[in-house]
């Protein structure tokens, strides 16, 4: 990216930050020199914001330049379904800077990578809001004087939190000591905890909770629960002499600030943990050791926050909100004038894995723009090597969360292994020459052509004629239970299932039952990833309502892809009733699906692998079922294994 | 005319069908410090509430309760809100955890299936499984109930009734059947 967006605080250098901040001390200055004349900023906030965007806006009228907004996105384009890829790409040639706020984790970054013109991130999801941060680190700089050293104590809701994954970045980067006050089920996401580790260099340390009581209520009642086992503090440059006696440098802290989030009442239905959120209240004034600790809140506030903190000059947050303008404003004009990025994102070390097949892992937050909108992404992973015991860990580009890779392929060769550490070499090899291949099942990695490597005896366990028989014996089953025979429908999981399907409808046409076939792409390829479609291609789209559907699969297994596949149809429209069928039950489910009919149960172990062998796929073959045992690691390291 | 009731439960066995309940899901847990609790709205929220009471009595372990309100989700709905906050209680981290979906009555399976579709949301869980208090059979989707407080077979024109003493101020399972409407 050569222009310069602001996506994650992590965009920013050090020094920028501190120019940024020495401009923003220099505000009526930037007001007179009018450097925003001429220059249009356009806000795009797919999300309900006040602050931010009012501040956003004031900051480019004071610098002279003018605004351009939809003021509700879901009056616009995007209600009509625009991929974020194309507004991006559309309201670049309206503005010069455009201002982002959206719902899904990455949603901007996404954006940055469509648009001409700088993006700035006021929010996505919850993974940041970097000119939140400015603006904190600025109100701490201004009140404190410094942020080196200093001790912040975060409370609340540390987990959605976007305003609080980007400041423990920035507080961490600045070399202050963060300690954490969540409240129950509320804590510090694990990515952010590993980045801090590993790129901050942090050692964290359990806080006992009686330190941390003094945070009290209205009521003096302790809303932290005894034994608390959840409460980090963060240290900065802690070597590991002294780590042992963390504990005690902890009750002897002196805390700077505190920083406090929203309770999100609309996230508590039912007040079940409203009892545990940390609040402060008119005690927090009263306590002598608090004396010198300021008071800090994105706003808005609800009920965590006492209004008497407001009268106290330890309570700052409203200067906060104010130095919003001044720090938009510096970073405005740092960002309209410097069109070439110097820090070239101060985390950007690593390889970037793409995956080769289309197809590859997906990003496990559900919130996350590449599973929410894959098609304004290019599924990009940043491979991180070295996690615990060795493991390969991606982290996503966009919202930031990481992952262990469970299987790992040879493009060339088209063989697939489990990871594991001794494959370290192997992989970095494979992925500079652009070879490695990532899958997330074993099951994916097969539908795409690709063999394990190295695999035990084999053992028959079905027949041609066995398969047969078991066929025959589903088929006369299915039309017993069947209700309406006019309304069946079959659909058969792709690739092998939908074979099974064309087999079983065959027996079917025995008894005089002809239902239409249809088939469900799950780890396929292309633009149409994951659809419903009628097994021959020139047939009419299929209706799923009120359809008696039979479900056909090989083989089912942890019954994950039964899961996505219910999801499908349910998506494409509402069935009547969904009956699944499969040859081969061999157990270890881990969600609760459960077969109406089973051609044959064959207990096995998590190590092998059973496989139905059809002679559609597999050439010159007879039908059959097997079972083996998968051995890994790969026998040679370059990859040719026969 | 009014409907017949037939009691399933009353107080003191509803509370010993929960213990047994709570016990068999320590027992199908790998590590019960895993395990996640999703109470669906309303009374499997209650329930999921007096199980992870029950679990903290016998293990000492109080694992987290999560709320699933399926509303978002449900398939008969014609426009499903696009909306961020999709009915779940957002608080609880499911990933690499042992997921329990406790409902009062499975029947045909539509809900299970929904909050299989709302748990996708919160996380990557190790496993699913469902515990309920009530499975009334007849089926319409291939999903199971793992943890069951109590089979019956009933036919369509019946209801099961779960009272709990949070919402109706009265622990009781009952079966009432509808007359026919005479028209």
């Amino acid at each position: 990216m050569s222009l310069r967006s602001v996506i994650s605080i992590a965009d920013l250098t050090n020094d920028e930050i501190e120019e940024i901040f020495d401009l923003a001390g220099s505000a009526e200055k930037l007001r007179g020199d009018r450097v925003g004349h001429g220059r249009i900023m356009a806000t795009l906030f797919y999300e309900p914001s006040t602050r931010t965007r009012l501040s956003f806006e004031s900051a480019m009228h004071r610098l002279g330049g003018s605004v351009i907004s939809c003021s509700d996105m879901k009056s616009s384009s995007a209600a009509k379904g625009e991929s974020v890829a194309d507004t991006a790409k559309v309201v670049s040639s309206y503005a010069d800077v455009l201002v982002v706020r959206h719902y899904w984790d990455g949603a901007v970054q996404a954006m940055a990578e469509y648009a001409d013109i700088p993006v700035i991130n006021a929010g996505d999801g919850s993974h940041e809001h970097p000119t939140q941060t400015l603006c904190d680190l600025y109100t701490l700089k201004k009140e404190k004087g410094r942020l080196k050293g200093l001790t912040v104590v975060i409370c609340g809701d540390l987990k959605n939190g976007r305003t609080i994954h980007s400041l423990v970045y920035g507080l961490a980067r600045f070399g202050a000591n963060v300690v954490t006050l969540a409240a129950n089920g509320m804590e510090l996401p694990q990515y952010v905890l590993e980045r801090l580790e590993r790129e901050y260099g942090y050692t964290l340390a359990p806080v006992a909770s009686g330190d941390l009581s003094a945070v009290v209520t209205e009521t003096d009642a302790l809303y932290l629960t005894p034994k608390q086992p959840h409460q980090l503090a963060l240290f900065t440059q802690v070597d590991t002499a002294v780590q042992s006696q963390l504990s005690t440098m902890v009750s002897g802290l002196r805390y700077d600030a505190f920083y406090m989030t929203r309770k999100q009442k609309e996230r508590m239905k039912d007040g079940s943990r409203a009892e545990s959120y940390p609040t402060i209240g008119e005690s927090f004034l009263k306590e002598q050791r608090f004396k010198d600790t300021v008071v800090m809140h994105p706003l808005p506030r609800v009920d965590e926050l006492s209004p008497a903190v407001d009268k106290d000059k330890r309570g700052i947050y409203f200067k906060q909100a104010a130095y919003g303008v001044p720090v938009r404003m510096a970073l405005l004009k740092f960002i309209c004038e410097q069109r070439s990025s110097k820090a070239a994102g101060v985390e950007k070390p690593g390889s970037i894995y793409e995956s080769p097949e289309g197809v590859g892992p997906r990003c496990p937050n559900a919130n996350c723009i590449t599973v929410m909108e894959p098609g304004s992404t290019q599924k990009r992973f940043q491979i991180l090597a070295g996690g615990l015991g060795g493991a390969l860990i991606l982290r996503c580009i966009y919202c930031d969360h990481r992952f262990k890779v469970q299987l790992v392929g040879h493009v060339k060769s088209k063989h697939y292994c489990a990871y594991d550490s001794s494959l370290e070499q192997t992989a970095k090899d494979w992925l500079k020459k652009n070879e490695l291949a990532i899958f997330g099942s074993i099951k994916e990695a097969e539908e795409r052509g690709y063999e394990p490597y190295k695999s035990g005896p084999q053992r028959t366990l079905m027949d041609e004629s066995e398969i047969q028989a078991a066929l025959a014996e589903l088929g006369d089953q299915v039309v017993r239970d069947c209700r309406d025979a006019n309304r069946l429908l079959i659909l058969g999981i792709r690739t092998k299932g939908a074979y099974l399907a064309q087999r079983l409808a065959a027996q079917l046409a025995a008894h005089q039952v002809r239902p239409e076939i249809g088939e469900i792409e799950i780890y396929g390829s292309g633009d149409e990833i994951r659809r419903v479609s009628p097994a021959d291609p020139d047939a009419a789209p299929l209706n799923l309502k009120d359809r008696e559907i039979l479900l056909v699969d090989d083989v089912i297994y942890t019954g994950k892809t039964v899961k996505t596949a219910l999801s499908l149809i349910f998506r494409a429209g509402r069935p009547q009733s969904v009956r699944l069928a499969v040859l081969v039950d061999r157990g270890h489910r881990e969600v609760p699906v459960k077969p109406n009919y089973v051609g044959k149960h064959i207990p096995s172990s998590e190590r092998e692998r059973v496989r139905v062998k059809l002679r559609e796929t597999e050439h010159d073959e007879k039908d059959k079922v097997v079972i083996y045992s998968i051995v890994s690691p790969p026998e040679s390291r370059t990859g040719r294994v026969a | 005319m009014a409907p017949e009731r037939q009691i399933l439960f009353e107080r003191d066995e509803l509370a010993k069908t929960i213990s047994r309940m709570a016990h068999e899901i320590v027992e199908k847990s790998t590590n019960p410090r895993d395990l996640v609790l999703m109470g669906i709205r309303s009374r499997g929220v209650h329930l999921a509430r007096r199980i992870a009471r029950k679990i903290h009595e016998v293990e000492n372990i109080a694992p987290p309760v999560g709320i699933i309100d399926i509303t978002p989700y449900r398939d008969d709905r014609i426009h499903p809100e696009l909306s961020t906050e999709k009915g779940l209680d957002g608080q609880v981290s499911v990933d690499e955890k042992t997921v329990i979906l406790i409902d009062d009555v499975i029947f045909r399976g539509r809900t299970i299936r929904a909050a299989m579709d709302a748990v996708a949301q919160l996380g990557q869980p190790q496993r699913i499984l469902v515990a309920v208090l009530v499975d009334r059979g007849a089926r319409e989707l291939p999903i199971r109930a793992d943890i069951v407080g109590k089979n019956v077979q009933i036919g369509d024109g019946e209801r099961v009734n779960v009272m709990l003493a949070e919402s109706d101020g009265i622990d009781q399972v009952s079966l009432s059947h509808w007359q026919p409407r005479n028209v």
